[in-house]
């Protein structure tokens, strides 16, 4: 050791054992446990003294936080510290005296408890929702996960098959699809509907009898039965009118016509979300193999007495059977019994449980922050209130009473606000709920329902707790804590207990923190609501959308394995044929088939050749030779797209740049016949593609020409009709008589006539599509209102606190001073000195955070508007701070010197 | 006053006071402990018994003179008090009133 030998012990153990030891027995113990230290190292050695000085103070620690945890519980079951209606009273009581404190902090836990509750709510209804069946619980998905590629292996009609013949421990083992057909109106328009192309068994797994007819059966998965169809009662209502002879009436789907042969009862929906059952046909003479065959799900139920592990074991035995001498890579298969739905919710809404657990964690973190503001501010009060919780000491309260006490009055504030919370989510969920069936088609999945269980109830009283915890049990803690026997002395002399410097970092970290995130979030939401708020100038009424999907020609009855190429090939075909037959239709001007609308697209990074070497992030969209036309969009440079590109291979095809991706992918300069390629991830770079022309920025051009978009750097890669399966077809119609709405029936019969297998939906207007778009933009921006409002007043509030405590600290002084004749402003400034720096230490702080968020961000946040917002935020922080301390300035100003002198 | 019991390691703790007379601090009584049973003693536990047995008034305690080597703290020493030398008593006249008619040799187990 370098050091001269200390006949101390170790300073942190030391330390430790003094902060964690209760303070009537902190100085005894430190002693004799110092003097034991002596004699050790004297007799044995440092090193030994070291070690044993260590070891002693983590055992007397553990022994006394037990000690304390056993005599609370035991004074709370002697019914000494119990809390008592008197407490509640009082708890009510103090919170009516400060009504700013209580509707500040109130406001600032409901919310928190609201954004945390609504999270459990949603993660549990998507995560780990009940399935709302008869033993909903023993419903289980097999699948089989391909451990090298990271997914599930979905041609599971092999394994199906034997999984059927052996499984005991699995009863009613079925398998489905979901597929998508049009259903054509007697007037011969289709319109496009997902059908459960299900085993008979499905039926009996969901326990779910027909309301009336039957549900599907054995026979009718035999090939050449007739074709028959189950519909669920929400359809059997709206299409036919609650029919009661339904029964036998035909339903054309797709080329096909079917026999209604039953109707299900409200609500059922299993296996998602599905109001059409056909059965699923397997050709007993199709030769099948194992990773052959269409996409499948395969479910079953637990077999009585049997546990998912035990059915998996077995499962794992008879899969094995059936790869023995197969292809290598079968091996690799690990077969699963999930929950029924779990399956379904991996990379669906919501994204990963990562991002899940995440997001939770952020939403628990935001409480604690908020709870810890509130908690300051309530110590602010405590700490005056330190004269009558002495004298209720020197009266025979336990420290446990009080802090019981404390802690009802805290949850007076915080279970009322928990409770306002869960208004906001019950009514955030219902909306919530609405939206859900937005996003997904009207295809929710009938165990998914978002709203205000009895879990979340719980959760929500835990939230409260935990909130009251934190506000009321730590001041209570620090302001009975060792500093009591002080005030007891100086009890005749008003409160002299000092903020220490927990609350100076608290508030200075609180002004800094509004400062650093105030500014993006206000950048953030002020795009938002520019971009909501952007009219959506097009051409209006001219434009017309809808999403389009070819389905492959295979008809339920043929599930051999589908040929994509030759799929393709059709869907080609048949895309022509309508593009064809658009052209001929009067007041059609133009058709054009992408990916997305002009403003949507898919964020990628490229990389130029050349000069530039820095890969940008740019918007890039699937567009056909037509779109630059239909929507009027002026070619600056080069050439549009010809029909000449089109037979191209894919990756020599050229592609189109806007403006704004010249000056901020390419650096500017000539464009026309470089080269951009996409960011590898891989070993191998991507090919390069060459820029053909240079078109204007757009969607402005679309917009309003006059205004310039920040996302500017678009990328526009040529596509053929039919190589976009899944894609939107935008028709602008010009003269003819047309407007968008009466084209749509017009619409949907071409197509009908065109293919029965052309599936149009979501027709819309484009306006309607834009307002659509930037309805999310405008609720994201109201929630990020809320919440900078929220941190807005919490600073401000803790500002006030701070003011009204150094004034009341110094009211003696004042009054004095104020006797003495001082003049107010000479008072006002002494006053506010302190707080004024602890603003100002806050603000610099939280400049230079800002500056290293930019620096970090790329520049992002300080160019062009964001740099004007960093002195709004300082100013409006200065706003809010003085405006919090004019109050008890005031108040200040007001103590009489008499009455100051009085408490002496 | 209604009469308290005490248990075991609390009437060790009571007796080995009992014999330190004016030496006794929670250094000296886990010795005293360790030295008269052989038994090892949960140094921690000394500090919750002697705390818990001031608060029922079988003990008082009063600080000694600070000591440098003890970092310039004062021993705090304890002293039993006429309720904890009743309650010693008590402890000592049950036992005995157990133990009567008892022959020791006839708790041999097996």
């Amino acid at each position: 050791m370098s050091a001269a030998p200390t006949r101390t012990p170790p300073r942190v153990a030391r330390a430790l054992l003094r902060s964690l030891l209760p303070g009537d027995v902190r100085d005894d113990v430190d002693g004799d446990l110092h003097e034991l230290y002596v004699k050790r190292r004297a007799e044995r050695g440092a090193a030994v003294a070291v070690a044993w000085y260590w070891l002693v103070i983590l055992s007397f620690i553990m022994r006394f936080t037990f000690d304390r945890l056993a005599r609370a519980l035991r004074s709370l079951a002697a019914g000494e510290a119990a809390p008592s209606v008197l407490d509640i009273k009082l708890g009510a009581r103090i919170l009516a005296k400060s009504p700013g404190l209580s509707l500040v902090g109130g406001l600032g836990i409901a919310v928190a408890v609201a954004l945390a509750a609504a999270g459990y709510a949603v993660v549990n209804s998507y995560f780990y929702p009940d399935v709302p069946l008869n033993q909903g619980d023993r419903l289980v998905a097999l699948t089989k996960f391909d451990n090298q590629a990271r997914r599930e292996e979905e041609r599971l009609l092999y394994d199906f098959l034997a999984w059927r013949r052996e499984l005991r421990t699995i009863t009613d083992v079925g398998a489905f699809r979901t597929i998508r057909r049009n259903l054509v109106s007697e007037s011969g328009q289709g319109e496009p509907i997902a059908l459960a192309e299900m085993t008979a068994s499905g039926f009996q797994a969901a326990r779910v009898p027909p309301l009336r007819g039957r549900a599907l059966i054995d026979a009718d998965e035999r090939p050449g039965a007739p074709a028959v169809v189950v519909i669920g009662y929400d359809v059997w209502q709206s299409r036919f009118a609650q029919d009661p002879s339904i029964i036998g009436r035909d339903l054309r789907i797709g080329r096909e016509t079917h026999t209604i042969v039953g109707v299900m009862p409200e609500g059922f929906a299993f296996p998602i979300s599905h109001q059409y059952w056909v059965p699923l046909r397997i050709d007993p003479r199709a030769v099948v193999a194992p990773g052959t065959g269409p996409s499948l799900n395969v479910f079953g139920r637990l077999a009585a007495g049997v546990t998912r592990e035990s059915a998996e074991a077995e499962l794992r035995v008879v899969t094995r059977r059936l790869t023995i001498g197969g292809a290598p890579e079968l091996a690799a298969l690990q077969a699963r019994v999930l929950p029924y739905t779990e399956v379904f919710m991996h990379g669906e809404v919501g994204g990963s449980n990562e991002t899940m657990a995440t997001l939770r964690f952020l939403v628990a973190l935001f409480l604690v922050v908020v709870a810890m503001n509130v908690a300051v501010l309530v110590y602010a009060r405590t700490v005056m209130r330190t004269g009558e919780i002495a004298v209720r000491t020197a009266l025979g309260a336990t420290r446990t009473r009080i802090v019981a006490q404390l802690f009802v009055e805290a949850f007076v504030l915080s279970g009322l606000s928990a409770l306002v919370g869960l208004g906001v989510v019950a009514v955030g969920l219902r909306m919530f709920d609405a939206a859900l069936v937005g996003i997904l088609d009207g295809e929710v999945p009938f165990w998914m329902h978002a709203g205000v269980s009895f879990g979340t109830v719980i959760y929500t009283l835990a939230l409260a707790v935990l909130a009251a915890l934190i506000v009321g049990v730590i001041p209570a803690l620090r302001a009975t804590g060792a500093k009591l026997r002080g005030a007891m002395g100086s009890l005749g002399s008003g409160a002299k207990a000092q903020l220490g410097a927990t609350w100076t970092v608290l508030i200075v970290a609180q002004v800094a923190i509004t400062v650093a995130v105030l500014p993006p979030a206000l950048l953030k939401g002020w795009e938002m609501v520019q971009e909501a708020s952007r009219p959506a100038s097009f051409t209006a009424g001219e434009y017309l959308a809808t999403r389009f999907v070819v389905e492959s020609g295979a008809e339920p009855a043929a599930i051999a394995s589908e040929n994509d190429a030759a799929a393709a090939d059709t869907a080609r075909a048949i895309m022509h044929r309508l593009i064809a037959r658009l052209a001929v239709e009067p007041g059609v001007a133009a058709a054009s088939i992408t990916t997305g609308a002009p403003w949507e697209g898919i964020g990628a990074t490229l990389e130029a050749d050349g000069r530039v070497t820095e890969a940008k992030r740019a918007v890039v969209l699937n567009v056909d030779t037509s779109f630059f036309r239909l929507f009027g969009a002026r070619i600056l440079a080069g050439r549009a797209f010809t029909a000449s590109d089109v037979p191209l291979r894919y990756v020599d095809r050229p592609v189109i740049v806007s403006r704004s991706f010249v000056t901020e992918v390419l650096g500017g300069g000539e464009a026309v016949g470089r080269r951009v390629r996409y960011q590898s991830h891989g070993k191998d770079p991507q090919p390069w593609l060459t820029i053909v022309g240079i078109v204007e920025d757009f969607p402005t051009a679309i917009r309003n020409a006059s205004e310039s978009t920040k996302r500017g750097a678009r990328m526009y890669q040529l596509a053929m009709p039919g190589e976009l399966r899944d894609a939107l077809l935008t028709i602008r119609l010009r003269g003819g008589g047309h407007t968008p709405e009466t084209f749509m029936p017009a619409l949907r019969r071409i197509a009908t006539s065109v293919d029965p297998m052309l599936q149009l939906s979501h027709m819309s207007t484009y306006d309607a599509m834009y307002r659509d778009y930037t309805k999310g933009g405008t609720q994201l921006a109201l929630v990020a209102a809320l919440v900078t409002a929220v941190v807005i007043l919490l600073s401000g509030a803790g500002i006030h606190a701070l003011m009204s405590f150094a004034v009341n600290q110094r009211r003696r002084e004042i009054g004095i001073r104020a006797a003495l004749g001082a003049p107010a402003s000479r008072i006002l400034k002494s006053v506010l000195t302190r707080a004024t720096r602890q603003l100002a230490l806050g603000l610099g702080i939280g400049l230079v955070v800002t500056v290293a968020i930019n620096r970090v961000s790329g520049g992002a946040m300080m160019s062009g508007t964001g740099l004007l917002l960093v002195p709004v935020t300082v100013a409006l922080m200065l706003v809010v701070g003085l405006l919090a301390a004019t109050g008890p300035v005031r108040r200040g100003l007001r103590v009489q010197p008499t009455e100051a002198l009085r408490a002496e | 006053m209604t009469h308290q019991g005490i248990g075991e390691f609390e009437q060790m703790v009571l007796l080995a006071v009992a014999h330190l007379r004016d030496e006794a601090y929670a250094i000296t009584v886990v010795d005293e402990i360790a030295r008269r049973t052989g038994r090892s003693v949960g140094r921690a536990a000394v500090y919750i018994t002697l705390r818990r047995l001031e608060e029922k008034g079988f003990l008082s305690s009063w600080l000694g003179e600070p000591i440098p080597e003890r970092g310039g703290k004062a021993r705090r020493y304890v002293k039993l008090e006429a309720a904890g030398a009743r309650a010693l008593r008590d402890a000592r006249s049950a036992a005995e009133r157990m133990w009567r008619g008892l022959d020791p040799a006839s708790l041999r187990t097996r």
